[in-house]
């Protein structure tokens, strides 16, 4: 059981913010005491795959959530997209794909960050991922 | 605390439905437990006493005891737990509750053996008590709805006690795998981190994060890892130590690898490893040579000469 | 984006010390900047401190990457220097390790692997 301690839902719609989203996110792993790279790790991984709601479905939105579950703390981030949906998804997960001619490793690298990591894409209708990171044992 | 051990068993209303089934925990023992209420409050004090004089008169368990003030606690503790018994329910919050026993008995270290022994005491006076209060009939019945309930309970107790076991032996494993990743600093800014033991990927991330933060922190040049005492480098291991080199090299530091035996260098090959961009060594000895080179050093042989 | 980050030239090296949160404007108003300071000098050095960056994702390491090959298309050498330990496992963990980039510990020791190649 994972409870939500705190929620905050911003939206993606101009490059700014990323800087927006990605420092929010830093403050919460710092306010839950993640250690520097967890911290690092979730805030880096919250700044591509906001770009990547950004730049591959033009906007959308993300909840960050502070969660516990009873003994450590954590931090949770969703993004929803209606964009067109990720093509292929092994080949996007896989890492060095892109669509776009930039790296292809923002979705496969938040992939490896994250201690947990879901991603849910539909052709047309569009793309949830979900990512957590948490407090070292 | 101990809703953690709720989801560590995995126990959910599923789990609850079945270990009553098995345990013969009826809703019928429940009422009956339930209308034993009364009994079950006047003769706590001397149930309770009986039970503590067992473990008290045993050497082995009476240093678990040991003052006074402890007694009367967990005796105040024994009382709740005694007339829980008679609460007349079985849900999840009780069983969270009855989870505490195995915890506080895990950590204490008093070992299932004796809760189990002095589980069989209470049964034994609280059967004595029964017979004396009622009917044989009822008496016979009642003692069957406690001896399920008590039954259950234990279950949990020791379902808990290996958990919590469990839990203390990561944290050991833990601890002493912090202590195996030492980083030694073996001259002005060359470190080194001899790696030893198994190689899993929790501590390889332990081992990267770990020795970034020495490099910055001793502004490092040379890192020399040795790996001589890792028995097995699959590609697992050869990756997070590829990872390692380049997260070093990022922060403007150099990895000497060192103590690559034949099987090692047959896998670093393999993976497809750039080794032309990799400083590496058999031997320890050559590598702590290679970064002192590196960082215009010498060592000198006094018996044969040489400079100064 | 011009003027956005401050570029110090010291003989023939150019110093960029980026302070504030590098977003992908900043980013990429750096590149422009050094390579506009390249054109209007002789410098024949980069050195580029990052100590101040607690997030520097894929497409922003890649701008810094790519600055320092446009640079050396243009004739200079580049040094990253000051990456902070966090940022560097990060980097490597999502695949990327900056194969072509030269890094060095803080200022001096980037301003030293250039001096040894800068003539003054
Ligand atoms: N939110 C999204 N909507 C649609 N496609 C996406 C989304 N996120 C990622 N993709 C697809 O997955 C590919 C890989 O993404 P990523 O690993 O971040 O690399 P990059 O963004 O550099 O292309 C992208 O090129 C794109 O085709
Ligand atoms: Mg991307």
């Amino acid at each position: 059981m994972i409870d939500v301690v705190a929620q905050y839902r911003l939206e993606i719609q101009i490059e700014d913010d990323i800087v927006i989203v990605r420092r929010k996110a830093r403050q919460l792993a710092q306010a839950r005491k993640l250690d520097p790279f967890a911290t690092a790790a979730i805030t880096t991984a919250v700044s591509e795959l906001t770009r990547n709601v950004l730049v591959h479905a033009g906007g959308g939105s993300v909840v960050l959530e502070e969660i516990s579950d009873g003994e450590r703390y954590g931090v949770r981030a969703t993004f929803e997209d209606h964009g067109p949906g990720i093509a292929n998804l092994e080949l996007a997960l896989a890492g060095g794909h892109s669509t776009s001619k930039t790296m292809g490793l923002g979705l496969s690298g938040s992939k490896r960050l994250a201690d947990r990591f879901e991603v849910k894409t539909e052709k047309g209708v569009g793309t949830t991922v979900r990512i957590e990171k948490w407090q070292g044992l | 605390m101990h809703a953690r051990y709720l989801r560590t068993l995995k126990f959910d209303e599923l789990e609850l439905a079945s270990r009553r089934t098995f345990f013969r925990v009826t809703d019928e023992d429940l009422a009956r437990l339930a209308s034993l209420r009364s009994f079950a409050e006047k003769h706590t004090e001397a149930i309770v006493e009986a039970f503590y004089e067992l473990l008290l008169g045993h050497p082995e368990t009476a240093k678990f005891f040991s003052d006074e003030l402890a007694v009367k606690h967990v005796k105040k503790l024994q009382r709740d737990y005694f007339l829980q018994l008679f609460d007349g329910r079985c849900d999840l919050a009780y069983v969270e509750n009855r989870l505490r026993v195995g915890a506080a008995h895990e950590r204490i270290g008093l070992a299932p053996k004796w809760y189990l022994g002095a589980y069989r005491r209470y049964l034994e006076v609280v059967r004595e008590q029964l017979f004396k209060t009622f009917p044989s009939d009822e008496a016979r019945a009642s003692m069957e709805s406690i001896t399920r309930i008590v039954f259950f309970d234990m279950s949990i107790a020791i379902d808990t006690y290996i958990a919590a076991n469990l839990e203390t032996i990561g944290r050991h494993q833990l601890a002493i795998r912090e202590l195996s990743t030492p980083v030694i600093r073996v001259h002005e800014r060359i470190l080194l981190m001899p790696l030893i033991g198994t190689i899993d990927s929790l501590r390889a991330n332990q081992i990267m994060d770990a020795l970034l933060l020495r490099v910055v922190e001793e502004q490092a040049r040379f890192v020399i890892v040795d790996i001589a005492g890792v028995p097995v480098v699959d590609t697992k291991v050869a990756d997070s130590l590829l990872k390692t080199t380049a997260a070093v090299r990022m922060l403007g530091a150099q990895v000497i690898l060192t103590g690559i035996s034949a099987p090692i260098a047959r896998t670093l090959v393999q993976l497809g490893v750039d080794v032309s961009s990799m400083h590496t060594c058999a031997r320890l000895q050559e590598g702590i040579e290679l970064a002192l080179q590196l960082a215009g050093k010498v060592i000198v042989d006094r018996e044969k000469g040489g400079a100064p | 984006m011009i003027g956005t980050v401050p570029i110090l030239k010291i003989g023939r090296t150019l110093l960029v010390s980026i302070q504030i949160e590098l977003s992908d404007a900043v980013a990429e108003g750096m590149q422009n900047d050094v390579l506009a300071a390249l054109e209007r000098t002789n410098a024949k050095g980069i050195v580029v401190d990052i100590s101040g960056f607690d997030t520097v994702d894929t497409y922003v390491a890649r701008i810094l990457a790519e600055t320092a090959k446009m640079a050396k298309l243009m004739g200079a050498r580049s040094v990253l220097v000051g990456m902070r330990p966090e940022v560097a496992a990060t980097l490597v963990r999502m695949g990327y390790t900056m194969d072509d980039v030269q890094f060095a510990l803080n200022l001096d020791e980037g301003l030293a692997l250039l001096g040894h190649v800068i003539p003054r």
